[in-house]
């Protein structure tokens, strides 16, 4: 006969979401809220179902997880941030986007089939495994993936331990704009495109990222961009 | 946090950024000072919108361009008000899977 197992409490479960064995990226933020917010969420959303039932409409419930996801990413009132600065940068933008020429760099975790950044040696290295090794990539340099603007879209590919890359899979759009900037240029509504785009996975090792920032940014400049579009996810 | 260190070292280097930021991170615009930040209400991984949901991607760049030519100072944060919808309320009518 099998050992009964411990019960698991509602604060184990909460926390299984967070890489757990519930590991789910959209809802790791669920670790960071008190048990009776993620109650309250559940209760919400299953409210929500029921009327989804009839209507069909999904909206109420996406609506419901959105606000519980800036709740649980919303600071602590009672602690400090990591990193905070008093002032920061501005170069004004003294010439219209319809004439610029425009660079993008995204923390998506984008690069282009065949190459492949292969993180910490390793080749085809999957979506589920760069989750389980996240705390590997949260003390790991990391690195610049080269994107052609010219690239074909269906030669992109995604891998993040940090969010939830399906939609990214589905349309590469969503966090690195590649189609949309390139009808933006045929368009008219911008100048022209750097010849390389930039992608690299924004969960890393903040400390090993400002010490190769200056290297991207010696690379960026040989774009000759005038602006540049930045899109964290 | 990582788009607050790379926005500042870009912009220190004479390059105007302008950073595309969904709701639940806007608070990092202000502990890093970001030059200009454009704040979508869409969930985390989809900060241009909806898988295919061409129309919003659109509004979302050009909101993002607007800002860049008119920010008047760091810090300039703007929010678009429009909720996140998914596919099936944007109009798409063909789905582009691969």
């Amino acid at each position: 006969m099998d050992k009964p197992q411990p019960q698991e409490s509602f604060e184990e479960f909460r926390q299984s979401f967070f890489y757990g064995r519930r590991g789910d990226l959209n809802f790791k933020f669920f670790k960071d809220l008190p048990d009776d917010d993620v109650a309250s969420f559940i209760q919400i959303v299953l409210d929500r179902l029921g009327d989804a039932y009839d209507t069909g409409d999904v909206l109420p419930l996406i609506e419901a997880a959105f606000e519980a996801q800036v709740a649980g990413y919303a600071p602590d009132p009672g602690t400090s941030p990591k990193f905070f600065f008093d002032d920061g940068p501005f170069t004004p933008c003294e010439m219209s986007v319809t004439n610029a020429r425009v660079g993008l760099l995204a923390t998506s975790g984008h690069f282009v089939h065949g190459d492949d950044p292969e993180p910490f040696g390793e080749a085809a290295m999957t979506q589920a495994e760069a989750e389980a090794r996240i705390g590997e990539f949260m003390s790991a340099a990391p690195v610049l993936s080269e994107i052609p603007s010219d690239t074909a879209t269906p030669a992109l590919r995604v891998r993040h331990g940090g969010y939830d890359i399906r939609s990214a899979v589905r349309d590469p759009n969503v966090a690195f704009p590649i189609d949309r900037l390139r009808e933006a240029r045929d368009d008219g509504r911008v100048g022209s495109l750097a010849e390389t785009f930039f992608s690299f996975p924004g969960a890393t090792a903040q400390g090993r990222l400002r010490k190769v920032l200056p290297g991207w940014v010696e690379r960026i400049h040989d774009e000759d961009i005038d602006v540049m579009l930045l899109v964290p996810v | 946090m990582s788009v607050g260190h790379v926005a500042r070292a870009i912009e220190e280097s004479g390059i105007p950024t302008v950073t595309v930021m969904v709701k639940a991170f806007e608070h990092r615009a202000s502990e890093f000072k970001i030059p200009r930040t454009l704040v979508v209400q869409h969930p985390m991984g989809r900060p241009l919108g909806a898988a295919f949901d061409k129309q919003r991607h659109r509004d979302v760049l050009n909101a993002a361009f607007d800002l860049l030519e008119s920010a008047p100072h760091n810090g300039t944060v703007v929010e678009l008000p429009d909720a996140y919808r998914p596919e099936t309320h944007s109009g798409a009518t063909a789905r582009e899977e691969r």
